[in-house]
């Protein structure tokens, strides 16, 4: 390796600030548009832009994409399976925070 | 090399059947599935569960890995003994999943011998994968902008096609106003093309280590203050901590324990930026001496006051 890397310092952009196109969110999740599809007929992720070719997904997609991924190949589990499972998680999510809001010294 | 009992991380007597490995697997997966739980070293088992069962659901692999005995303790210095393997022939193709991150006890056994092959790519120019990490942040690093040293190991696979990990270390860039849960793309970082082709990227997952006073919920931050009860009844000006130094809070007279006063702007950096809040915490110092319990009776008789009066007693 390169000594130099060690001095050099990357920056990088926070995803979540970005949108994605229908391609980018495949090159970056590494699955294929037809399974993205899938996911979003099935609401698991939802673009703006009606029709396919102007589909803009929101940076926040990717994470939920990926642990849809990771469900299907880990544990089987089938789309309405996942869709299921993310929105479950989000909810825990959720009372997690509203739990430390009111957590107690 | 340690030995792993496969038997061990998946809860089963070596002599399971085949369907009691699956039902086991499928029951740990879902305990430690690195999306779902929430376990501190979640991935960790993860990854050692999907190794034992990559081993012990396949009838060949689970004959030769019981062929090295019963006798190894998790954890033992392990040698294979000589021609432990012959007349093992390992079918098929490389495992499904990330055997990539599989221990050294596995590639030792099972890497070699040609079970894992090459994956049989075109010439054609194609852009990497983008690989993904976590990053473990401060949050003050958030508040002002820090760099950020991190070291990644990524399996890479060498000219004989067998699996090695290759570790780098990388100088991040820690955008300011990050929050948790937002994810920092590195261009270019992540695997390497293939002929020619463009490296995918890094992206890196964000999370905060706890801090000693804040709470940090989205872009806001909390802060519980404790107060005393005169200064919950008459009001106080106090000196209270933010990322950005103390600033002079007011707390208004009659203020209720658990009441939340807010501090627009203070909270993570951003557009907008969040807000801090202060949660007033209300502490009753104890009666101790005469005058302290003189004190407590001088309230008694000065307040009308009933606590329990909505339970009718």
């Amino acid at each position: 390796m390169n000594t130099n890397n060690l001095f050099i310092i990357h920056t990088g952009t926070v995803i979540e600030d970005d949108t994605l196109t229908l391609e980018q969110l495949c090159t970056s999740c590494g699955v294929q548009a037809d399974w993205l599809v899938r996911l979003v007929e099935e609401s698991i992720i939802e673009p703006d832009g009606a029709e396919m070719p102007s589909w803009r997904f929101s940076g926040a997609s990717l994470a939920r994409v990926r642990a849809a991924f990771n469900l299907e190949r880990d544990l089987g589990v089938n789309l309405a399976g996942i869709a299921l499972a993310l929105d479950l998680m989000e909810e825990l999510e959720r009372l997690r925070r509203q739990l430390k809001i009111s957590r107690h010294g | 090399m340690t030995y792993k009992d496969y038997y061990q991380i998946m809860g089963l007597a070596r002599d399971a059947t085949q369907d009691d490995i699956k039902r086991a697997y499928r029951k740990l997966a879902r305990k430690y599935h690195p999306d779902v739980s929430k376990e501190a070293d979640a991935e960790a088992q993860f990854k050692a569960l999907g190794e034992a069962y990559e081993v012990l659901k396949d009838v060949e692999k689970r004959a030769a890995y019981d062929q090295l005995g019963a006798n190894w303790q998790a954890g033992q210095d392990f040698k294979p003994p000589p021609h432990w393997d012959e007349g093992f022939e390992f079918g098929g193709a490389a495992g499904s999943g990330d055997s990539a991150h599989f221990s050294d006890f596995f590639s030792q056994i099972f890497g070699q011998g040609g079970f894992r092959s090459d994956d049989a790519r075109s010439n054609r120019p194609e852009q990497g994968q983008d690989s993904h990490a976590k990053i473990y942040i401060d949050l003050e690093d958030s508040f002002q902008g820090a760099t950020r040293a991190i070291s990644l190991s990524t399996p890479t696979s060498n000219a004989q096609g067998q699996v090695q990990l290759k570790h780098r270390s990388l100088n991040v860039k820690i955008p300011k106003g990050i929050k948790p849960g937002q994810h920092i793309k590195l261009a270019g970082q992540g695997h390497a093309g293939f002929g020619n082709g463009p490296a995918g990227d890094l992206i890196l997952a964000v999370e905060f280590n706890p801090h000693p006073l804040y709470r940090l919920v989205e872009a806001h931050i909390y802060l519980d203050l404790p107060i005393s009860p005169w200064e919950a009844a008459l009001g106080a000006k106090i000196k209270v901590p933010t990322p950005d130094g103390l600033v002079d809070l007011k707390v208004p007279p009659n203020s209720k324990q658990g009441g939340k006063l807010r501090l627009p702007g203070r909270g993570i950096p951003g557009k907008p930026p969040g807000d801090f809040f202060v949660v007033l915490q209300v502490v009753l110092p104890p009666a101790l001496t005469d005058a302290e319990k003189a004190a407590y009776q001088h309230l008694q008789q000065a307040f009308d006051f009933n606590p329990r009066q909505t339970m009718g007693v």
